[in-house]
């Protein structure tokens, strides 16, 4: 932590970049209703706020990507050209989106400089170029011989740290990370720390936007507080808990989550045994019993992501069986998955997830076609909208009428239209993967209780997720996968520690053994 | 995009730019509802061009009687419309260039079957219909199994249809008396006065236009096309079959293919190689009929009424323009005329969904 | 933080050849077109002749020049079909002129490249604004154009054109080391192009575009004149095509140029450019213009009818992509 004081005395109370009175509209929604916003020299600033608070629409502009309607940018005391991409690149603010925005086709050389190559006469410097990037790659800790490589090739987790080392590469000034950590496995946000305290170091102003608020805590310095469209608040770190953010972020307090539940049954629902399947998922068994939340932790790669699609017919198994309620199940498509039981609640809601310029009816009964068809043929208008209604009134969908479009819903709201979907039919196994990526602070805490609900009423899930918080506060029973193998599995309150760790790989964990390292909790003491 | 666009809490576009006003409401909904403008089009067409034939503008009269006699040339031209709004809608750059390949070698299968072959005429339609489907089937498995992009995978067949219906009778068409006598199948019916609908207005087109509302909006299969063509990946997690269901829309192109090409035969009396390939071929009129028709080329939306209502738009205009210019002049408007109806076209979609959101 | 770069470090990575010149799909491009001349050889006595080579490749020029243009659209995800309208245009244009004035090849020249950019701006600005996918658009201006060309011939063909272009024409003596000029031609902006897009940043940027656009905004890349600008391209390659076309003069028809757009996409998917844009070279379309141009000669020399050719077009199309979609697959599986 010895970089944390090394940035903080670097300091400057003089704000480097300072936008006044930003207000941004879209047709009638008024995204930004005139914002102040400033960031220092050698600062981690936090930016954070419920989907819809206006932080994307914040960074765009700062960015170039959208012009303001009202309101001025200055970097360094002067005047920025706003929805000017060039401009903003040319004042030294860098932008690294939430999805890697790379080219497939190019190389990682060629993507990092994409758009300022190094060039004689128009031509390309290639030689000068691959050195470069090589240092460059060794700086952060990756490996040099990566700049040869077409992006294509390279696994997300590596894609997205590309996209960070390509905003290091430029003059940058001001770093926009937008939720830099959301696909990243934990371990790689140990490597996604390490490149922002070093920038810090050098005096770079770093934004950094995410919705897992016990990070805000380990590397901001101060953090400001979005809601519908205005600044709440500007604190330093040190002011504030993850309790105390999110209450400003949703402007009541929250209370905690709880929810009456029996003891786990006996009856064992999912039985999978020595399955293999996709790239990385080598030999899984597991158990699941009636009623029973599973938690499944793992870095990327380490087969969570083949094991969800596997057990939901997506990705064909090559070893091992899954047996439903006994009985062994042939998944080779997810209609026979669901045939068989299962329900999945995919990882990307926006690409996976949702239709989004159909109805919430249309988005609710996407699964269930045959269900509602009378003979198999005709399709059940009627029942589909009393069935769309009962269950946005269950999930408290927020939302004027089962003929609203999805896309006019937020994030939060699509989440919770695509896990009705799921239970229509009335599923033995749910399998959640990431189920609150990407979502608001309320939703999140009522999707958690809906599977709590649902596991009360004797439905069994398997929680798949990166979020550790999320996972030790769902699950009855985790299991950590490591090496596309199960290494380690926990009971339900294991601590953080413990699950890195197995996660990582390491043979001797004990889950009591370390319960004394807290949770990271944000604290003054931590910095 | 994750986040800013999306109002913090549901405020429907609807409450956007036009909440206010009856002018905006009514702006909205033509620019929304596409059978709304479709309507207001034809009778703005009917009402301006009674009026040049009133004033004796036209080289002919614009009457009830040639209106009725131009739905001739409706019932391909919709027929095929809808065979690129099902392909279109089913997603991943949809289209179907293969129309009037599928067309030609469909004719000259009838004439061949009902003319050289001797075969009963129904046995002949039944067949025709198949082997077009089949034809469909090629398509939709290159598209959707082996993955060709879908103008690549339909440009390729066009070719291997429209070269094999020229090589089926070395360049001739079949004719005889047999395949003559189908031309009753386009007789005109006289329903009053000198009103003369073609028969196969009723017999061919009208079930066609019914069956494939049927499927589209009131079928099982008619959701899950919606469901593939809006977002694939998506429809494979709600348990669509999506190859199956895309492979199908070809499928459903090339039966109406089939229809057209039966229609074509027997409307000339004689199964031509050139059948659908003649002139600038048929594939882009039927396009253009559905993207006017507000068949999103993103794939997804679309529906019958409005493929159907353009359909008859870009005949009677074809019909107006037809009587309105002297000699070689109507043809070359007509190509004006669709050219410029199908930018106008897709320039309303882009324009209307970006202010209304419909699409992303 | 040591147990992070401890993984990360010894990660073996093939160390990678230089991009090869001749890719995949193009070697195998070359091995056919000699099995092809090879079996052509043997069989007939007729193809194998100076005078009917160099009717090939005077044939397969014009295809492989607007194919450069085309290989730049496609490689950005585009793609232009009205390029059959254009060049009708451009030749009625310039035949009528070279006919009608005194006008010599060079101000020719430049008439059919003002004539093709501005329709090719046209173009470009429509999709750019419109926001629409490119093949509609183009969809639409082709038949804009055909009406344009039509009024411009008005109701009859033009005949009587003078040879001021014969030099880059079909005839014999318009040939250099015993290939036609207009080919060399070809060859020269295929040269060109390649250059530009292999390693000037510009053209990597086309790449890019066709990768990811919003991306390719988000780098500073100025997507849209980008785009604008390969439209403009193509309509001076048609420009200078219909050059060729219109060559020892004579007779210019109302038909011309119907159907060409197909033959240009073919060659360019047949030698390797995917429509889903990021992937081509322009080499590798003109060794697809010289197969097709090859396969329509040898069906005339086996005394075959026409028509098999656009058979054999068709075949080789889904071939060349179904070859391509099995090595992509591959690619993402390893």
């Amino acid at each position: 932590m010895t970089s944390d004081s090394a940035g903080r005395t670097s300091s400057n109370l003089e704000p480097m970049l300072r936008a006044t009175d930003v207000a941004k509209r879209y047709g009638g929604v008024r995204a930004l209703r005139g914002v102040d916003f400033e960031i220092r020299a050698g600062e981690v600033h936090g930016l954070v706020g419920e989907n819809g608070a206006g932080k994307s629409t914040l960074i765009k502009v700062l960015a170039g990507a959208e012009t303001p309607d009202t309101g001025t940018v200055t970097v360094d005391g002067k005047t920025l050209r706003l929805g000017d991409t060039q401009a903003s690149l040319a004042a030294g603010i860098s932008t690294v989106y939430q999805e890697p925005h790379l080219f497939g086709e190019l190389t990682v050389a060629e993507n990092i400089f994409v758009g300022r190559e190094l060039t004689t006469r128009g031509r390309v410097r290639w030689a000068e170029q691959r050195e470069q990037v090589a240092q460059l790659l060794e700086q952060i800790g990756l490996d040099p011989n990566l700049a040869r490589r077409n992006v294509a090739d390279l696994p997300v987790g590596e894609q997205q740290l590309i996209s960070i080392a390509k905003a290091f590469a430029t003059e940058v000034k001001i770093l926009i990370l937008d939720e830099p950590s959301a696909i990243l496995a934990d371990r790689d946000i140990d490597t996604l720390f390490e490149v922002v305290r070093r920038m810090r170091a050098s005096g770079v102003g770093v934004i950094y936007i995410s919705h897992r608020l016990d990070e805000l805590g380990q590397i901001t310095d101060r953090i400001t507080v979005m809601r519908d469209g205005s600044v709440v608040t500007t604190r330093p770190t040190h002011e504030l808990n993850p309790r105390k953010i999110a209450e400003l972020m949703v402007g009541h307090e929250l209370e905690r989550l709880s929810v009456e539940r029996k003891t786990v049954s006996e009856e064992v629902v999912l039985d999978i045994h020595g399955l293999a399947a996709g790239k990385s998922m080598k030999d899984v068994s597991l158990q699941l019993r009636k009623g029973e939340i599973l938690g499944v932790y793992g870095l990327i790669g380490s087969g969570t992501s083949d094991l969800a699609r596997a057990m939901f017919g997506i990705v064909p198994s090559t070893a091992g069986e899954i047996k439903v309620n006994g009985t062994t199940a042939v998944l080779r498509s997810p209609a026979d998955a669901a045939a068989a039981g299962f329900a999945m609640v995919p990882g990307n809601r926006k690409s996976e997830g949702v239709f989004l310029n159909k109805s919430l009816a249309f988005n609710i009964s996407a699964s269930h076609l045959r269900y509602f068809s009378k003979a198999g043929l005709a399709f059940d208008a009627k029942r589909e909208r009393a069935t769309t209604l009962e269950l946005m009134k269950k999930l408290r969908v927020k939302a004027p009428a089962p003929e609203t479009r999805i896309g006019a819903l937020s994030g939060g709201n699509q989440q919770k239209v695509v896990m009705a979907r799921q239970l229509v039919e009335s599923p033995s196994v749910l399998i959640l993967e990431e189920p609150t990526q990407g979502v608001d602070v309320g939703a999140k805490d009522e999707i958690h209780r809906l599977v709590l609900e649902l596991a009360a009423e004797g439905t069994s899930s398997v929680v798949i997720s990166t979020d550790l918080e999320e996972i030790r506060t769902l699950s009855d029973r985790i299991i950590v996968l490591h090496q596309g193998r199960v290494g380690h599995e926990f009971p339900g309150d294991t601590s953080t520690a413990a699950l890195l760790a197995a996660a990582s790989g390491a043979t001797d964990v004990d889950a009591d053994a370390d319960r004394a390292i807290p949770a990271p909790r944000i604290t003054e003491g931590e910095s | 995009m994750s986040t800013s666009t999306v109002p913090g809490n549901l405020q429907p576009a609807k409450q956007g730019p036009s909440s206010d006003g009856f002018g905006s409401r009514v702006l909205r909904r033509v620019l929304t509802d596409r059978v709304t403008l479709l309507a207001i089009l034809i009778v703005a067409l009917l009402v301006a061009f009674s009026a040049l034939s009133a004033a004796d503008r036209l080289n002919a009269p614009f009457n009830v009687s040639y209106l009725s006699t131009s739905l001739m040339s409706l019932v391909p031209v919709a027929l095929l419309a809808l065979a690129q709004m099902f392909v279109i809608m089913s997603g991943r750059s949809g289209i179907d260039l293969s129309v009037g390949g599928m067309v030609s070698l469909a004719a000259m299968l009838f004439g061949w079957l009902v003319g050289p072959q001797q075969w009963p005429v129904i046995t002949a339609v039944v067949i025709t219909l198949i082997a077009a489907m089949l034809m469909g089937l090629l398509n939709g498995y290159l598209v959707s199994y082996l993955g060709f992009p879908p103008l690549i995978a339909t440009l390729a067949s066009s070719y291997v249809f429209g070269s094999m219906a020229m090589l089926a009778n070395d360049r001739a068409p079949f004719a005889d008396e047999r395949i003559a006598a189908t031309n009753a199948l386009t007789r005109r019916i006289e329903l009053f006065g000198d009103v003369a609908v073609p028969a196969h207005v009723f017999t061919v087109l009208l079930p066609c236009i019914l069956i494939a509302w049927l499927a589209l909006a009131k079928s099982r299969w008619g959701k899950s096309l919606y469901a593939v063509g809006t977002n694939d990946v998506a429809a494979k997690y709600a348990t669509q079959p999506v190859k199956a269901t895309r492979a199908s829309a070809y499928v459903a192109a090339g039966l109406l293919s089939g229809v057209a090409a039966i229609v074509n035969v027997a409307q000339f009396a004689s199964a031509r190689p050139d059948a659908g390939t003649a002139g600038n071929g048929m594939a882009l009129p039927a396009i253009t009929i559905a993207v006017l028709g507000g068949v999103a080329i993103a794939g997804g939306l679309g529906r019958v009424g409005g493929t159907a209502l353009a359909a008859l738009l870009i005949t009677w205009l074809n019909a107006a323009i037809l009587i309105s210019f002297q000699g070689s002049m109507g043809p070359r408007v007509q190509l004006l005329a669709l050219g410029l109806v199908l930018l106008g076209a897709v320039l309303l979609n882009s324009y209307a969904n970006r202010r209304y959101g419909l699409a992303e | 933080m040591s147990t992070v770069t401890q993984e990360k470090a010894p990660r073996p990575v093939p160390r990678l050849r230089r991009t090869p010149i001749i890719e995949g799909q193009e070697a195998v491009l070359i091995a056919v077109l000699v099995i092809v001349g090879v079996l052509l050889a043997v069989f007939t006595d007729t193809f194998m002749t100076s005078a009917n080579i160099q009717t090939v490749l005077y044939t397969v020029a014009p295809i492989a020049i607007i194919g450069v243009g085309m290989t730049a659209v496609m490689v950005t995800a585009g793609i232009d079909v009205s390029v059959g309208s254009q060049m009708a245009i451009a030749m009625v244009v310039v035949g009528k002129l070279l006919r009608d004035t005194d006008l010599g090849w060079f101000p020719a020249l430049v008439v059919a490249v003002v004539v093709g950019s501005i329709l090719g701006i046209i173009n470009g600005l429509l999709i750019v604004v419109g926001r629409i996918h490119p093949m509609i658009i183009t969809f639409g201006t082709l038949n804009v154009y055909r009406y344009v060309a039509l009024q411009i011939f008005g109701d009859q063909q033009v005949s009587g054109v003078p040879d001021d272009l014969g030099f880059i024409g079909g005839s014999v003596q318009a040939v250099t080391f015993g290939i036609p000029n207009a080919l060399l031609l070809a060859m020269a902006l295929m040269v060109i192009m390649w250059a530009y897009m292999r390693q000037w940043a510009g053209g990597r940027h086309l790449y890019a575009i066709g990768g990811d656009p919003g991306a390719a905004r988000l780098t500073g890349i100025q997507v849209n004149r980008k785009l604008i600008s390969v439209y403009v391209l193509i309509g001076v390659l048609v420009g200078i095509a219909s050059l060729v076309q219109v060559g020892s003069g004579g007779l210019i028809q109302q038909n011309v140029g119907i159907g060409l757009e197909l033959q240009v996409i073919a060659a360019c998917v047949i030698g390797g450019t995917s429509v889903l844009g990021g992937r081509g070279t322009v080499f590798g379309t003109l060794l697809g213009a010289l197969l097709v141009g090859t396969v329509s000669s040898a069906v005339t020399h086996l005394g075959w009818p026409n028509e098999l050719t656009n058979l054999f077009v068709g075949i080789f199309i889904i071939v060349a992509v179904g070859i391509d979609l099995v090595r992509q697959k591959r690619r993402t599986k390893l």
